[in-house]
């Protein structure tokens, strides 16, 4: 019998629970309507097209080549980012640099997002630190299957 | 006569359009309700001409959706049964308003005329006469699906709607005994005087317990979480697997009528239907002493208006609840409906009797 | 090595025994026990400049350099000892004191014995304080091969090979001290038939190949070893190709072939013509059933020995031995060679089976021999008579079968044209498209050597077994197939039937 009425104490409270949120909520919510401000908002929503989050400082997004001084990619081919992709979405053509400084730069550096599973390891791999994904470029939504194999050695 | 007839089939299409009207809303209602519980927003994009009123319109683009959906019928399926159980459903479902007073007697143009459709002297039997026939939209759907998930299914939907529908006639009886009528309108009328000289004279008041298994099993008669045992979309997916389109969408439609017509046989058995507290024939007599006159239309008015309310708190109320119970296990679903309810509506027949006997 | 004397020693407290006369590091090796090393390369003189390989022995109050150190019977050896370790590593740290870190842009990099030893023994940190040296880092040496002057390790490898192997000499170490750096004697550069194994040979990136710089990198390769079907020498090769995924965009398959070990046949060299060998793996490939020249959708190869099969049986039986020709060459395994005699001269009785080939180049006195079909000794072991091609016979065949490109080594084009067109039913079962192509009714793709498993004998009469090494294209099968289907479409039982 006292299981019983544990059981209808606890269905109220429940109800209470439920029912103290949608009033607080909708308090805040017509409060809100008519331009007050307040602490709590009604709702954790973020509108998200029209209200974005800041982007964590560690984030990873679509990837870029850093340009060296003369915007060229700072890329030497050395293909470690291909070797460590485990997606293989790395595709590097390399070819003769003229400047003997720099004797080998990519050709072709292509990312295939559509393959690529945003691990970063090739950031980590890279010994010129020369691929990143910092560009905040987080909405690579397309209906093209050709825009997800990204060119990064050209602007 | 045909004026008559017209007033009548006047009455049949306001309270039925008004009914849809009201499960439309009833839509939006559960998405924004659950929404704020759970501090969320809700649906809020649709919008007509970029005016989003809240999302309001977001039953018209489901609709809109419904019906542009392919209208599909599974090969193996028995194509007759299978289209005809939805539209039973939606049928024993919608036409149970029509015994509900939504508002005492108006006279227009020298003509009374009772806000009723039709007023049935068994009213309550009709009433619950209906809802079981709802139980054959699920089981002809079960079975004209020919899929093993739709017709478990079903087979629960029905095993639960029956167990269920013991503890819903049991819990009337208390009341149609303390209001010796079976017409809805008698009823509703009865529950207009005082009790002690303050409460009004509701069904709730005479017969809390009665109003409790009354509300519960009605729950479970809808199979809302969480009393979804015909549906669980996590298991079985439900007795409409095998639909799509508009066809679903009059399974959904009429789940939300079933919400309506509990919200309404409640305010109208327990909660005094279009009466107002104190509201007399020429206006409002409070209890400590203060008067009120109001014209006639304005009683009527704020009668209808009493009505509505009321109604609409019990849905609200039901999308409460649904949004905050977890769902029963069928052997729980079971044990509460056999063990619980049909005990405790014998047990409040007896009470009752016992009290009437004694006075 | 049987009869010579054997001398018994110990090292790192294992009882070894070796040959008299060898070196400690053989002995070592021998034994499955490495001794890191630079300058050292079992196939040239010892010179013991890199310093890599000093080991502990007992009774010698310094280390001693293993790779020039002469075992003796009762010798103890240690090879890693701390002692060792710490010269090692020290040895190490002087090698990488100039040495540039450019790993990523090196192609060394992946099969570098630097990278391995530092792995392996150096692991220390960097004390070099000083400006590091600058040398030029792209300098043409000749044929191809270009020089880094940052990046060699002056283990003269490169040196001694072209005095002691080639006897050209093209290059040479000059200067002193710090300012010691490889070059050309004389400003000649290097030209050679074997200027390839400067880069094979070379422990670190200093010498690279044109063809090579850049494409890939080393350990995407797959390498599996093969025989070299450029000449009658018959030399071990690797072929290194990347399958699967392509890892670097750019249409090569094959990346490289570079010479295999085999002390009966090359030693550790093979010419440059054999390192072109990874061109014809590539490069000019038929890939379908053509059809006069143009690519026929829908028939497969199967189709195409089907056709070939109906030309011949259109042939009366009493006429066939003079109807039917049979184009051979000498590329055939001796598998493929055996079918083949089974098949045209055993079965159908054929008095026409020719050879032709490529005609002889030039011998180089070293490996490369002036015939350069690799299977000449096989054709004479099948039972096979290598008879030239005649014209006269070619032109009055009713049908006309040719393994092989190689009809216009032997005739002007005119010619062969002319007598083609006197020829109703002819089929060409060849491995590159040519000019040939479309004066015959149907060619069919078949691997080359690389692609195929079998075996060649060579100028010496050696057998050698070589198994795939690279994967042919889908409906590229290997000659053996061809015949092995031709057989059993004309109903006959030539044994293994399935031989490739």
């Amino acid at each position: 019998m006292s299981g019983a009425w544990t059981a209808v104490k606890e269905i109220l409270r429940g109800t209470g629970i439920t029912a103290r949120h949608f009033f607080v909520n909708m308090g805040l919510h017509t409060l809100g309507l008519f331009g007050v401000r307040t602490k709590r908002r009604g709702a954790v929503t973020i509108q998200y097209p029209e209200v974005r989050k800041p982007l964590a400082p560690r984030h990873r997004s679509l990837h870029r080549l850093r340009p060296r001084g003369d915007g060229r990619p700072s890329c030497v081919a050395c293909m470690l980012c291909v070797t460590v992709c485990p997606a293989e979405c790395i595709t590097v053509e390399a070819a003769e640099d003229p400047d003997p400084e720099v004797q080998k730069a990519p050709a072709r550096f292509v990312v295939d997002l559509d393959r690529c599973c945003f691990c970063g390891f090739c950031v980590e791999a890279c010994p010129v630190d020369a691929i990143r994904m910092d560009t905040g470029e987080i909405r690579l939504a397309s209906t093209e299957r050709a825009d997800f194999a990204r060119r990064l050695d050209r602007p | 006569m045909l004026v008559d007839a017209l007033i009548v089939l006047a009455k049949a299409v306001l309270a039925l359009a008004w009914t849809l009207l009201l499960a439309l809303f009833l839509t939006w209602v559960e998405r924004k309700e659950s929404a704020v519980i759970q501090d969320r927003v809700g649906a809020n994009r649709a919008s007509v001409m970029g005016l989003r009123l809240f999302g309001l319109f977001q039953p018209l683009a489901d609709a809109i959706k419904m019906f542009f959906k392919e209208d599909f019928t599974p090969s193996f399926a028995q194509r007759a049964l299978h289209r005809l159980a939805p539209a039973l459903s939606f049928f024993f479902v919608s036409v149970t308003v029509v015994a509900v007073p939504f508002g005492d007697t108006v006279h227009l143009f020298g003509r009374a005329v009772p806000l009723q459709v039709v007023d049935l002297s068994a009213a309550v039997l009709f009433a619950l006469a209906m809802l079981s026939l709802g139980t054959y939209g699920i089981l002809v759907s079960g079975w004209a699906s020919a899929s093993r998930f739709a017709l478990i299914g079903s087979l629960r939907g029905a095993a639960q709607l029956i167990s269920y529908e013991a503890a819903l006639g049991l819990s009337l009886v208390g009341l149609v005994m303390v209001f010796p009528s079976l017409s809805l309108a008698r009823i509703v009328e009865a529950q207009g005087g005082l009790l002690f000289g303050f409460l009004p004279r509701w069904g709730v008041f005479l017969q809390p317990l009665g109003f409790a298994v009354f509300y519960i099993a009605g729950m479970a008669g809808t199979k809302r979480v969480p009393f979804d045992m015909p549906e669980g979309e996590s298991e079985i997916i439900g007795f409409y697997t095998e639909y799509g389109g508009l066809k679903f969408g009059l399974f959904m439609f009429a789940d939300f009528l079933e919400v309506i017509v509990l919200a309404v046989l409640s305010t109208t058995l327990f909660f005094g239907g279009w009466q107002v507290p104190w509201l007399g024939g020429e206006g409002f007599a409070f209890p400590w002493g203060g008067r009120l006159a109001l014209a006639p239309w304005a009683v009527s008015a704020l009668r209808v208006l009493a009505f509505n309310l009321k109604v609409l708190f019990f849905c609200w109320l039901q999308v409460l609840t649904r949004w905050t119970y977890p769902r029963f296990r069928y052997d729980q679903v079971m044990d509460l409906g056999w063990k619980v309810l049909v005990p405790l509506g014998v047990v409040n027949i007896l009470a009752t009797g016992l009290v009437l006997a004694a006075r | 090595m049987s009869g010579a004397a054997r001398v018994g020693l110990t090292i790192d407290g294992r009882p070894v025994e070796a040959a008299a006369g060898a070196s400690v590091l053989k002995a070592a090796e021998a034994a499955g026990i490495a001794i890191p090393h630079f300058c050292y390369h079992p196939g040239l003189e010892i010179e013991g400049n890199c310093r890599m390989c000093l080991v502990e022995i007992e009774g010698y109050p310094k280390l001693e350099l293993s790779c020039s150190t002469v075992v003796r019977e009762g010798m103890i050896v240690r090879t890693s000892t701390d002692r060792v370790r710490a010269a090692r590593k020290d040895v190490l740290e002087f090698l990488l004191a100039e040495h540039p870190l450019d790993c990523p842009i090196c192609d060394k990099a992946g099969e570098c014995l630097l990278q391995d030893h530092y792995g392996l023994h150096g692991r220390y940190a960097g004390r070099m304080a000083e400006v590091r040296e600058r040398r030029e880092k792209k300098i043409p040496i000749g044929r191809g091969l270009i020089l880094d002057r940052e990046r060699c390790v002056l283990c003269t490898r490169c040196v001694r090979f072209l005095r002691q192997v080639t006897r050209t000499g093209e290059l040479g170490v000059f200067e002193r001290a710090v300012g010691s750096e490889l070059g050309l004697a004389e400003g000649r550069p290097v030209d050679n038939d074997y200027s390839g194994n400067l880069v094979d040979i070379c422990p670190v990136g200093a010498i690279t190949s044109e063809d090579f710089r850049f494409r890939t990198r080393a350990w995407f390769l797959d390498r599996r070893p093969s025989v070299c079907p450029r000449c009658a020498r018959g030399c071990a090769v690797v072929v290194e190709s990347v399958t699967g995924y392509p890892l670097a965009a750019g249409e090569r398959r094959v990346y490289r072939v570079t010479a295999g070990v085999n002390p009966a046949v090359n030693g550790h060299w093979i010419c440059d013509l054999g390192r072109e060998g990874r061109r014809e793996i590539d490069e000019g490939r038929l890939g379908a059933v053509l059809r006069k020249g143009v690519r026929e959708p829908g028939l497969a190869w199967p189709g195409a020995v089907a056709g070939i099969a109906a030309a011949v049986r259109s042939v009366p039986a009493a006429e066939r031995p003079g109807g039917v020709a049979v184009v051979l060459n000498a590329r055939l395994t001796s598998e493929e060679l055996a079918l083949a005699r089974e098949l045209f001269v055993a079965g159908l009785g054929l008095r026409n089976v020719f050879f032709a080939g490529l005609k002889p180049g030039r011998a180089d006195g070293l490996l490369l021999t002036a015939e350069r079909m690799p299977n000449g000794r096989g054709v004479l072991e099948a039972g096979l008579s290598p008879r030239p091609p005649a014209l006269e016979a070619l032109a009055a065949a009713r049908v006309l079968i040719v393994f092989g490109p190689y009809l216009t080594e032997h005739f002007e084009a005119g010619a062969l044209g002319r007598a083609l067109a006197a020829v109703p039913a002819k089929f060409l079962v060849s491995a590159h498209a040519g000019p040939l192509d479309r004066l015959f009714d149907a060619v069919l793709p078949v691997t080359v050597p690389a692609e195929k498993a079998g075996t060649y004998t060579n100028i010496d009469g050696l057998r050698q077994g070589f198994s795939r090494a690279v994967e042919p294209a889908p409906g590229v099968v290997p000659e053996g197939a061809v015949l092995a289907r031709l057989a059993r479409s004309l109903g006959l039982d030539i044994g293994d039937a399935d031989a490739r």
